[in-house]
């Protein structure tokens, strides 16, 4: 395997009972690189996105990631040595509401031994400044609006010092006005050389941000290319019909 | 029609409201006929009864001890004979426990006391109250047994009263409770397996079973299964039969909390790198308790009270001490003084916890909203 390679899918196919969820999924992400994923709904963007840090299983095919291999039956070690360099932010945050928001950064760091609860406290500190909600630190999740609370998940999944970053879909269960305020979370921590997954139907975003364009449907990969390339020049049929679909909106 | 702003229009406060407790009455109780003929039929009854219950409790009543104060009680028109509970209270409280060793058993209750008031206070919920807790059972035990030069050894099938009681409903929850969230959470996992067959039938088995069969099981049966030689105090067969049997309650409440947390907080937490051990400890079970508080406390409540039923295996608690105590033939006929003294202490125990638990939420400890 290439040594700046990440991630690196082949072969993997996930069904749910008799549904195939995803069918023969293999690309593979470099170091720094920004990839979007998109596709309509229910085409197995957020299955493909929760196989890479094993959050769903997968019944055939294998993974590499960050150096860490993982097949349809990885061990608990193996899953969790994944985790704590993958981070991952969720469509509905998912913080914990019975921790502040500094508790729910150090959480992780402390009880994973990254680092000391000095330490990680000094680190939340400065990543939810980086994120522009360091005054609401002391506050629990319930205070927060939901643009802040998915800052603060950014944050929190930054504190474990991710090698590769996953986001699922972050912006859709925002309000309008406060999709920007995420999306520019996520520009700057592009621009500042993160490996980023992106589950995402900001198609602004693609275009700005992605390296390169993976869209899926039923299950399948049917296209990887720029975001110029696919904007401009879709090769798929299906691409360019969800393309109509979600441009016209 | 339509309204259109033309100008900005400040915030005003809210229309006066009829507040003051009159106009509050007034709504509550008086807001129809009917409801008036029933506030004021209902407001005489308890009023009469009010009256009642004032002369005989307290206006006629008889308080002190001794032989002077029971022919008071039995003169003519005499009211509640307090004086039972001032004769009987040693006996109601500590049972059968040796009379001049009974500082003993209320310093024991004592200890136990202080511990219930600094486990209700979050600002010791750490490591040190388990040790402290530790420390106050040992301490709890010396007393009640002793077997040190200058403490004689009592034995505990002459322990009674309210420390018996205590001590039963401690130990109990105490046990079942760690027991309890074990199992649900055994019964909640994804994972088929043998452990959670086992869990969910220990459930179902139990909850079928009577109290009443399970603490004849622990006092009468277990005995004949023990091998020769091993013997088992009644008190301590019977603590464990109640820790065995909340556990399997508890079991279930818990499980319903565990239902309530959203999945996606599982996942968060395993998504960033943590063990499952913390998973549950640290961002599950936190929310799931707290979901399921109310109901918690209404089986500690209804927990702390079964121990009365312990009576029927002979074990000398403070319902079998009242029960004693009424049938004492010199002051017979005042049972109804004894088990109201009985229910004020019950009541004080369960109120409190009932309370307690209204405060912890109000409070919002583990805030989950």
């Amino acid at each position: 395997m290439n040594d700046d390679q990440i991630l690196r899918i082949r072969g993997l196919h996930k069904w749910y009972g008799d549904y195939h969820a995803l069918r023969d999924i293999g690309f593979s992400v470099k170091a720094g690189e920004r990839i979007v994923v998109c596709g309509p709904s229910g085409s197995g963007k957020s299955s493909l996105i929760r196989c890479i840090n094993g959050i769903e299983g997968f019944e055939r095919g294998e993974l590499d990631v960050c150096g860490i291999a993982l097949g349809p039956t990885a061990r608990d070690a193996q899953l969790i040595a994944v985790r704590r360099r993958v981070g991952m932010v969720f469509q509905q945050f998912n913080l914990f509401p019975h921790m502040t928001v500094l508790e729910n950064c150090t959480l992780a760091p402390v009880s994973t031994k990254l680092a000391s609860l000095a330490d990680a406290q000094a680190a939340a500190m400065s990543l939810l400044a980086r994120v522009r909600v360091q005054e609401h630190a002391h506050k629990y999740p319930a205070q927060l609006s939901g643009g802040q609370q998915q800052r603060v998940a950014i944050a929190r999944a930054l504190c474990m010092k991710p090698q590769l970053m996953l986001f699922d879909e972050v912006t859709s269960a925002l309000d309008p006005e406060m999709v920007k305020e995420v999306l520019d979370t996520m520009v700057s921590l592009a621009e500042e050389g993160m490996t980023m997954v992106c589950v995402t139907h900001e198609m602004g975003f693609a275009r700005r941000v992605a390296d390169r364009v993976v869209f899926m449907d039923e299950g399948q990969v049917l296209e990887v290319a720029s975001p110029q390339e696919f904007f401009d020049a879709p090769r798929h049929e299906r691409a360019r019909a969800f393309l109509g679909d979600v441009l016209r909106a | 029609m339509s309204f259109v702003s033309t100008q900005h229009i400040a915030p005003a406060p809210p229309p006066p409201d009829e507040s003051g407790w009159a106009a509050r009455a007034r709504r509550l109780l008086f807001s129809s006929p009917a409801s008036a003929a029933v506030t004021v039929a209902l407001g005489v009854l308890l009023a009469w009864f009010g009256w009642k219950f004032l002369r005989w409790g307290v206006l006629d009543a008889v308080v002190g001890a001794g032989d002077a104060a029971l022919q008071a009680c039995r003169a003519a028109g005499a009211g509640a004979c307090w004086a039972v509970i001032g004769e009987k209270h040693r006996l109601i409280l500590f049972g059968i426990y040796p009379y001049a060793e009974q500082w003993r058993a209320a310093a024991a209750m004592g200890v136990l006391a202080v511990m219930y008031v600094l486990s209700a206070l979050p600002r010791f919920w750490n490591w040190r109250l388990a040790v402290a807790w530790g420390v106050a059972l040992a301490v709890f035990s010396l007393l009640m047994w002793g077997g040190v030069p200058g403490l004689p050894f009592v034995p505990d099938d002459q322990w009674g009263g309210l420390p018996v009681t205590l001590i039963l409903a401690t130990l109990g929850l105490a046990a079942g409770f760690p027991l309890a969230v074990l199992l649900a959470l055994l019964r909640h996992s994804g994972r088929n397996g043998v452990a959670k067959s086992l869990a969910v039938a220990y459930i179902e088995v139990t909850r079928s079973v009577p109290l009443l069969a399970v603490l004849f099981l622990a006092s009468v049966m277990i005995p004949l299964f023990l091998p020769q030689g091993m013997e088992l105090s009644k008190l301590f067969r019977v603590f464990v039969a109640f820790a065995l049997f909340t556990a399997a309650y508890l079991a279930e409440v818990v499980r319903g909390g565990l239902q309530a947390v959203p999945r996606g907080q599982a996942e968060a937490a395993a998504a960033l790198g943590l063990t499952p051990a913390v998973v549950t400890l640290r961002v599950v079970l936190p929310q799931a308790l707290r979901a399921v508080l109310p109901a918690l406390v209404n089986v500690f409540i209804a927990f702390f009270k079964a121990t009365s039923i312990v009576v029927v295996v002979g074990i000398f608690d403070l319902m079998t001490a009242a029960k004693r105590a009424a049938a004492d033939a010199q002051w017979q006929g005042f049972g109804t003084e004894i088990y109201l003294f009985v229910a004020a202490i019950y009541f004080v125990f369960c109120y409190a916890m009932s309370r307690y638990s209204e405060r912890l939420q109000a409070r919002g400890v583990g805030a989950v909203r």
